[in-house]
């Protein structure tokens, strides 16, 4: 496909092909190519970002209370933003809920059993 | 002061922080002429008929640490708005229920008297704090109490033998939590 474009008064003729899959773009003598392997960096870099969500997921205590109820169970999946447990402290009742999607791999309290800020409270994976 | 009425609610605290996972406002109150399912700590049932005041405040984002003390001042406020209009001596049975009627006991640590006011802050946390509200139900115009409460808890109403304006409390109590937010978030 061949067309002309005029940028602040200059005329410019572009010529757009397709070859091997790749988009090769001539301006003015000069070729531009993009194609596979810009794609493939795409993906890698796509692929790259999410890593943090994968790396070791623990619900940890966020104040000191008394784990008042359990809402997951071992072997379960959860889902970003469930709720996972309540933990009371001093009349707070503090829903915690899970950031991430993951299967719960370990549950490290019992219901009534006291915490401390910053305790893993669950473990996923 | 942004103030959404129900004739009639589950629980306030409930209505609030389903309406606060709708990104309403901070310090929007929400108030219920009567809850059938209102509820204190570990879900503890608040008996909560027509005449009683009961609202939820979605709080700003803050500092778990904040909310902890506010919830503790919060009592402080209610036990304070009922000394200043009613010229009655509340008690603060930390860290949040309010009491009238104390009855002098030998033992200095142990306070007796009847629950007029009682509080509840719900939050939903994860990295950090999403989202809070704190719950208040205050026994004003109650007539009376069934048979196994009638011990435990009074109204302003018994107290005083009138009606109170549950309008002119609520707003005190609000903007005196809001003023001490401010002052322990500084």
């Amino acid at each position: 496909m061949r067309l002309r474009i005029n940028i602040k008064g200059k005329p410019y003729d572009i010529e757009i092909s397709e070859e091997e899959g790749k988009i090769k773009i001539k301006v003015g003598g000069k070729e531009f190519s993009f194609g596979r392997e810009e794609e493939e960096k795409t993906s890698i870099a796509k692929t790259s970002l999410p890593k943090r969500n994968f790396s070791k997921k623990e619900i940890k205590a966020p104040v000191t209370g008394v784990v008042s109820k359990i809402f997951v169970k071992e072997g379960e999946f959860v889902k970003s933003d469930q709720k996972v447990l309540i933990l009371s402290a001093m009349k707070m009742e503090n829903e915690i809920i899970s950031e991430n999607n993951g299967l719960v791999k370990e549950i490290r309290v019992k219901e009534n059993q006291s915490v401390n800020i910053g305790d893993v409270l669950i473990v996923l994976k | 002061m942004e103030i959404k009425y129900f004739s009639q609610l589950k629980s306030t605290n409930q209505k609030a922080k389903e309406l606060s996972s709708k990104e309403a406002k901070p310090w929007l109150v929400v108030v219920a002429e009567k809850q059938t399912a209102g509820y204190g700590k570990e879900k503890v049932p608040w008996f909560s008929p027509q005449g009683g005041l009961y609202f939820s405040i979605i709080l700003p984002k803050s500092k778990i640490e904040d909310l902890q003390t506010l919830t503790i001042l919060a009592a402080w406020i209610s036990a304070k708005v009922i000394k200043d209009n009613f010229n009655l001596e509340p008690l603060i049975k930390l860290p949040n229920d309010v009491l009238l009627n104390e009855k002098p006991s030998t033992r200095a640590s142990s306070l007796r008297g009847k629950k007029i006011c009682g509080i509840l802050t719900e939050n939903i946390i994860g990295k950090e704090v999403k989202s809070s509200v704190i719950g208040i139900g205050l026994n004003t115009n109650i007539d009376k109490f069934p048979k196994e409460l009638e011990d435990e808890a009074t109204s302003l109403k018994i107290e005083l033998g009138r009606e109170v304006n549950n309008e002119k409390i609520l707003k005190q109590i609000v903007e005196g939590i809001k003023q001490q937010l401010a002052t322990i978030s500084e």
